[in-house]
């Protein structure tokens, strides 16, 4: 799945720690589901467009 | 790059206090072994020593785990219940191994002394178990479990092939006790995998 989290945190200046603490998981959480290594689970892709003020498709798209 | 830094400098710690453990008890095993000082079921009870150098490797690896943004309570929660298991193992073992080499043991007794290693065993596999129950961060949990299968998967193939290998009098026996140590092997080599691949 590709995913526009790198874009979307690089355009509120925020480091992938920044991310990952209002999104209450680790850095390298953050870090697998930018690269695309980890696919996240529907709750926490739900808290990640919620967080974006985005709809989850506006985040992730299929490959 | 501060970060990374720290990051890089929180992990030659680690590294240090690995070789400073491992350095440790094969070195006091082998004096142990050599010298004969201390009679066999006491030298254990001198084990502990190098087996206080855990502590130190631990914080360093908590240390390590909040730099590389892998930290969590429940990875805290599992360090410390694994160092506590991994103590009261030793001092199991070498309180069982002392009581029956000492002693003419009835069997029942020789069953209860068996237990004194085998809870602190249990008492490891529970802090496994609930490391994964707790951990509230999906993509830890699930790296933890990829790495539990491969552990599984290469138990069951080394005990598979180990049991033809004794059935035709190739290789000797080995204690079933030995499961552990060669699930946690696989453990360590499943979570190097994960680390490579990225996932």
């Amino acid at each position: 799945m590709k995913n526009r989290l790198k874009v979307l945190r690089a355009e509120r200046d925020w480091s992938q720690q920044d991310l990952a603490e209002r999104l209450e998981v680790s850095r390298q959480s953050v870090n697998a589901i930018e690269t695309g290594k980890y696919d996240p689970s529907l709750p926490l892709a739900f808290r990640i467009a919620d967080l974006f003020e985005m709809r989850i498709e506006e985040i992730f798209q299929r490959d | 790059m501060a970060e990374d830094a720290a990051a890089a400098s929180a992990k030659r710690k680690v590294t240090f206090w690995i070789f400073a453990f491992v350095g440790g008890m094969f070195g006091t095993a082998f004096f142990l072994k050599t010298t004969a000082i201390v009679p066999q079921p006491w030298s254990m009870a001198v084990l502990i020593a190098p087996m206080l150098l855990l502590i130190p490797l631990v914080r360093a690896a908590e240390a390590m785990q909040r730099q590389t943004g892998c930290a969590s309570a429940a990875a805290v929660r599992y360090n410390r219940r694994i160092l506590f298991a991994s103590f009261l193992y030793v001092i199991g073992l070498g309180g069982a191994l002392m009581l029956f080499r000492d002693s003419q043991v009835s069997k029942p007794v020789a069953a209860l002394l068996s237990l004194m290693p085998t809870l602190p065993v249990f008492g490891i596999i529970w802090a496994m178990g609930r490391y994964i129950i707790e951990e509230s961060d999906e993509y830890l949990r699930a790296r933890t479990v990829n790495a539990a299968l491969v552990a599984t998967g290469l138990l069951l193939a080394i005990a598979t092939f180990w049991g033809f290998l004794t059935t035709f009098g190739v290789a000797p026996d080995v204690p079933m006790w030995a499961a552990v140590p060669v699930w946690c092997f696989g453990l360590g080599i499943g979570q190097f995998v994960g680390k490579v691949r990225g996932t």
